[in-house]
């Protein structure tokens, strides 16, 4: 009886202890707007011989990128992406995202503004932030300043989930200004014709394979470039399939252009490709991730478009190393050659972070 | 002999009181059972509103904390470092305006629960007052065999 007591209160005693009220936390209302700054930044060497013996290197500061974004009410929000960027002369600023957005449910979310265009995966995946991709530059088809397809794309966009079970698809869906009379800009001030672009992304992200992606894009516009007499109609369809586990990650993406003369019904067809593949070593604190990274555009010789486009061929090989939470040390090495003559080759270091 | 019960009967209930994770959410949420991949995309942000529209309010227990820690082997797969770039990423994307809300213990976590419309948190099944809904996930709750959140 008395051992039966003593355990009795034991119990009791335990319970007090672990299931007793526990004072509560001062709860902060939502308030809005609520506005966050972020910011990613980078900086580079660069050492490169070119296979006529021609040798450059030297410090560069990358872009300077701050990212703001405020939740204006329960279902609007803005974002906002700005950039410096060194040249020469000057350091360039440029509003490379303005974004206000509206999100009725999962199925669908409108937003208005600025945005780097859905017909890449990279391009919407990484925008302007070296800390977050693995390598240090981007590929050559979605580079900054490319010609080969539309980066930014000013207009209003549809997204969401469709309704798909364990497919896990989505779409991206948006109309709007198209390049501009520089086609490698969007069309900033306005359409400069009466065409509007259209650009539709379907993509699945399947239960079964946690961290796979597989899309398709399309683009079809109407150009007149100014270099052009004639206007050029404008069809892009892509292909991607990205692995983002880091173990490894793989990130492929195909593109096809064609471009057809609307008074000489002519067309010429380009295409570009790259496959970049990772591997985060787990050992060491997980920190290194060596990458490699094969790309190729075939530029059609007559096409009337692009003026700066040629036939490249580039393959790279580095490693990233996360020396903090926030900052990320790459080195890599890139052999590129041009039309299958002149060739480039360099060693390239970045330390990029976010804040 | 008394001492050996003592400490056995207390050592059996702390093991017992801590061997759940729950999954729970505000008492407005008209859902009641989750499939594993649903709350994978809850938790990922890839799904940020209930059927009936309200909109998710994510709430997360801060770093070393065993939620966090189950959350991130289990449900994420993710390291700390990858975790941090996930949510980075998901803002600059513009997929969302800001990363879910860090507390520092289950109180704070289900206090909020239980004023935020939508919200939802993983806390331990022994600090789930009364009033707030717990989530089955693949059809089963805490303490039941199988449950993919145990300890």
């Amino acid at each position: 009886m008395r051992l039966q007591s003593i355990v009795i209160g034991l119990l009791l005693v335990s319970t007090f202890v672990y299931g007793a009220d526990k004072p509560t936390a001062t709860i902060a209302p939502i308030k809005y707007p609520s506005l966050r700054l972020m910011g990613f930044g980078d900086v580079n060497f660069y050492s490169t011989e070119d296979g006529d013996g021609n040798k450059e290197s030297g410090f560069r500061n990358g872009q300077f990128v701050l990212h703001l974004v405020s939740q204006l009410s329960s279902r609007f929000s803005m974002f906002a992406e700005l950039s410096f960027t060194a040249t020469s002369s000057e350091y360039r600023t440029e509003v490379e995202r303005l974004i206000i957005k509206y999100d009725h449910n999962d199925y669908f979310k409108l937003g208005l503004g600025r945005f780097h265009t859905a017909i890449s995966w990279w391009n919407t995946a990484y925008h302007h932030g070296a800390w977050l991709q693995t390598t240090i530059d981007r590929p050559l088809a979605v580079r900054f300043g490319s010609q080969l397809v539309p980066i930014h794309f000013v207009g209003v966009v549809a997204e969401g989930a469709i309704p798909s079970g364990s497919l896990g698809m989505g779409y991206i869906a948006g109309v709007g200004n198209g390049r501009g009379e520089n086609i490698a800009r969007g069309g900033d001030a306005g359409d400069i014709n009466d065409s509007r672009a259209l650009n539709v992304r379907v993509f699945a992200k399947p239960d079964v394979f946690y961290g796979l992606e597989v899309g398709l894009s399309y683009y079809s516009d109407t150009i007149t470039p100014e270099t052009e007499s004639q206007e050029v109609d404008e069809w892009i369809g892509s292909a991607y399939i990205v692995y983002d586990r880091e173990n490894p990650q793989v990130i492929a993406e195909y593109f096809h252009i064609e471009h057809q003369g609307v008074a000489s019904g002519e067309t010429a067809k380009s295409d570009a490709y790259y496959v970049q593949v990772a591997y985060r070593i787990p050992q060491w604190k997980a920190r290194l991730m060596p990458y490699t990274r094969y790309e190729s555009t075939d530029i059609a010789e007559d096409d009337p478009v692009y003026t700066r486009e040629f036939d490249l061929e580039r393959y790279l090989l580095g490693v990233r190393i996360d020396v903090a939470s926030f900052v990320a040390v790459k080195a890599e090495y890139r052999h590129e050659s041009i039309d299958s003559g002149p060739f480039l080759d360099g060693f390239f270091a970045q330390i990029s972070f976010t804040f | 002999m008394a001492a050996i019960v003592c400490v056995a009967v207390l050592f059996s209930a702390s093991v017992a009181q801590a061997a759940s994770i729950a999954v729970v959410v505000h008492p407005s949420v008209e859902v009641d059972d989750l499939t594993f991949a649903e709350f994978r995309k809850i938790v990922l942000g890839d799904r940020q509103f209930w059927p009936g529209g309200k909109r998710i309010t994510l709430i997360v227990r801060a770093p070393v904390a065993d939620e966090r820690t189950i959350l991130l082997e289990r449900v994420y797969k993710m390291s700390e470092a990858q975790y941090r770039q996930h949510w980075v990423a998901k803002v600059f994307r513009a997929e969302i305006a800001s990363g879910p809300r860090v507390v520092l213990s289950n109180e704070e976590a289900v206090d909020l629960v239980g004023v935020i419309d939508g919200a939802i948190a993983i806390v331990g099944s022994e600090d789930v007052p009364e009033g707030l809904k717990v989530l089955k996930i693949d059809g089963l709750l805490p303490g039941e065999e199988n449950y993919p959140l145990d300890r």
